[in-house]
């Protein structure tokens, strides 16, 4: 029992150190919307991949759906981080190079769905397809970069 | 190690992001690239450019404004034009019967499915253009009775269709190609409306999807076969090959037992067929397919081989392949018939009339008119006019001459655009114009007779 009341009491302090340590104003909200869109695009890679080996219709369809929902909701992030700033909500730092990295790969994803919006063999292969790969490895190297320049911060390096 | 890391990525992403930018700005621009003279074009040899993939493909449409109260098309010298009708619905093809009286079919294609999020878009661009008219479903009958060339009989002659487009009549049977099948029904000469209700001879590819959904019809002479245009089910078969089962094809279906059998194939979309009067060949027109560049591909008029492949969708104009479509078939494309005679591209083709009439002057005796509805996807626009394309010896001699024209207004949009063409039992062309929502008629400019009013 008393080993518990302590357990709880440290996770609490730890915590509260932490939040306050990052401007502790609620949970962001453009941090799940970026995962959805980073979902669909890593999903579209996929289902490029399905159409390069077999091409059926069926796989170009959903490859430009899924690209086209990954940047309406990439939009709606990116209206969600003005909000988060505006409120003054919690950023995950260091906030400038996920944002470029983010923007890159949205960037190549407009390009890969006025692409994908050709008709036939080549809305996929080999533009189509090379563009939905480049936009999953530069959100794989934005998140890779993110994480050791927190880890970084948070050790002091 | 973090700060080399650091440097790197301030130095590249940005650059790298800058790079992008600038990339997909010059396809943008690329839009606006260069279309030839589509002079070059026209005739059995039209020189054909290198394939190019845009990632926004060009639309432009002429915005659909309709005619002024006093406003005609103008006709080529020794010509002149007239209203036959007006405040039709979306008229699109027309048909003479024997005793004079003038078929004008009222129709527009089905909703299109939205397959991909591009549907939306062209959903909505050509909804300027007028091609989004409600579908009246309908054929109205014009009759003159008085010789003056003005109907005084108007009525609706068949309702409740699906999609209309072809109709022939062989002795008292009247065929009528909805989107989804021919019907048959029973005619009398001097009838005005008919109720009776028809019967299927055959079905014909429709829905779901129908890309192209017009069927033009066409009797064999001796009233035994019909001769159907069948368009295909997409542009270039991204609708997947499935799709186009028995399509981009003309028919040829058996009056007695409604059987049929692909007459030629490879033919993305024939919207008019015609015998060739010297010969007594089949000839068609067909619209070519888009997005690979303002003069790609030309869309053309031709003779038809019985069992002839036109190359749809696998190569185009002859063995010109096509990398769009996967996966390839090398055997057909090796037995693809390059058309007779260009037409240039993006035009539109959607009527064909060979003259055998008197009206005219003689020179068009034996040619062709074509009815070039006109473009939505090339700078500068092109088509939106009626041309004729003269023969000799049963094969195109010349260049394509412009007989009416000024659908467009000095702003480029369309007062109207030509469709449906037919020969009147007195000889004169008419013209449907499905977004003037009138038919007019050419006739000769007789000599002391009014001249026509500027346009």
């Amino acid at each position: 029992m008393q080993q518990h009341a302590t357990i709880t009491e440290a996770t609490f302090i730890h915590d509260a150190n932490q939040r306050l340590a990052r401007r502790p104003r609620g949970r962001p909200i453009h941090r799940m919307l970026v995962s959805f869109s980073v979902a669909y695009f890593a999903a579209a890679l996929a289902t490029d991949l399905a159409y390069w080996q077999m091409p059926d219709v069926m796989w170009e369809r959903f490859s430009i759906w899924l690209i086209a929902a990954g940047l309406i909701v990439a939009g709606l992030a990116t209206i969600a981080y003005a909000i988060d700033l505006a409120g003054g909500r919690r950023i995950d730092r260091p906030a400038w190079p996920r944002m470029v990295g983010y923007a890159l790969a949205v960037l190549l994803a407009l390009t890969n769905a006025f692409v994908h919006s050709r008709d036939g063999y080549t809305a996929v292969v080999p533009t189509g397809l090379t563009l939905s790969a480049l936009v999953v490895v530069v959100l794989v190297l934005t998140a890779l970069v993110a994480r050791a320049l927190t880890n970084r911060h948070q050790f002091g390096v | 190690m973090m700060h080399a890391l650091e440097n790197i990525r301030a130095a590249k992403l940005p650059r790298l992001a800058a790079l992008v930018a600038a990339v997909a700005g010059l396809g943008l621009a690329g839009c606006d690239d260069h279309a030839g003279d589509p002079k070059m074009q026209i005739g059995a040899n039209p020189i054909l450019p290198a394939i190019q993939q845009y990632l926004m493909p060009p639309m432009r449409i002429a915005k659909a404004v309709g005619w002024g109260s006093d406003e005609t098309p103008a006709a080529t010298q020794g010509l002149q034009v007239h209203a036959l009708a007006t405040g039709l619905e979306h008229p699109r093809s027309l048909y003479v019967l024997p005793n004079g009286d003038v078929l004008v079919v009222e129709s527009n294609g089905p909703k299109a499915p939205i397959y991909r999020p591009k549907d939306i878009i062209t959903g909505w661009v050509q909804s300027f253009a007028g091609a989004k008219a409600k579908d009246a479903n309908r054929i109205t009958l014009l009759r003159g009775t008085n010789g003056d060339g003005t109907p005084e009989v108007r009525t609706v002659f068949l309702d409740h269709l699906n999609s209309p487009f072809g109709v022939a009549l062989i002795g008292h049977e009247l065929y009528v190609a909805n989107t989804d099948g021919i019907v048959r029904y029973p005619y009398q000469d001097g009838q005005t409306s008919i109720t009776a209700a028809g019967t299927k001879l055959t079905d014909l590819p429709g829905g779901p999807i129908d890309h192209h959904w017009t069927k033009a019809l066409l009797a064999s002479p001796d009233g035994s076969k019909l001769y159907v245009g069948v368009g295909s089910n997409s542009n270039v078969g991204e609708n997947g090959i499935g799709a186009e089962y028995e399509r981009a094809a003309i028919w040829e279906v058996d009056v007695a037992s409604g059987a049929h059998r692909i007459f030629a194939s490879g033919v993305r979309n024939p919207t008019g067929l015609q015998w060739e009067p010297e010969t007594g060949k089949l000839w068609a027109i067909a619209n070519e397919r888009d997005e690979i560049g303002p003069d790609l591909v030309p869309d053309y008029l031709t003779s038809v081989r019985d069992g002839g492949f036109y190359g749809w969708p696998y190569s185009y104009y002859g063995q010109h392949l096509d990398p769009r479509i996967m996966p390839q078939r090398p055997d057909l494309v090796a037995t693809a018939i390059a058309p007779d005679y260009a037409l240039s591209s993006h035009v539109a083709p959607l009527g064909v009339a060979m003259y055998a009439g008197t009206e005219l002057p003689a020179n068009y005796r034996g040619g062709a008119f074509v009815s070039e509805h006109g473009s939505w996807n090339r700078t500068p626009l092109n088509g939106y006019k009626v041309v004729f394309v003269p023969f000799s010896a049963g094969k195109p001699s010349g260049p394509a001459q412009d007989v009416v024209t000024g659908f467009l207004d000095a702003n480029n949009h369309a007062r109207g655009r030509p469709v449906g063409l037919a020969v009147d039992r007195s000889g004169g062309l008419l013209i449907a114009d499905d977004v003037g929502n009138a038919v007019w008629r050419v006739s000769s400019l007789k000599p002391g007779s009014a001249p026509k009013p500027a346009s």
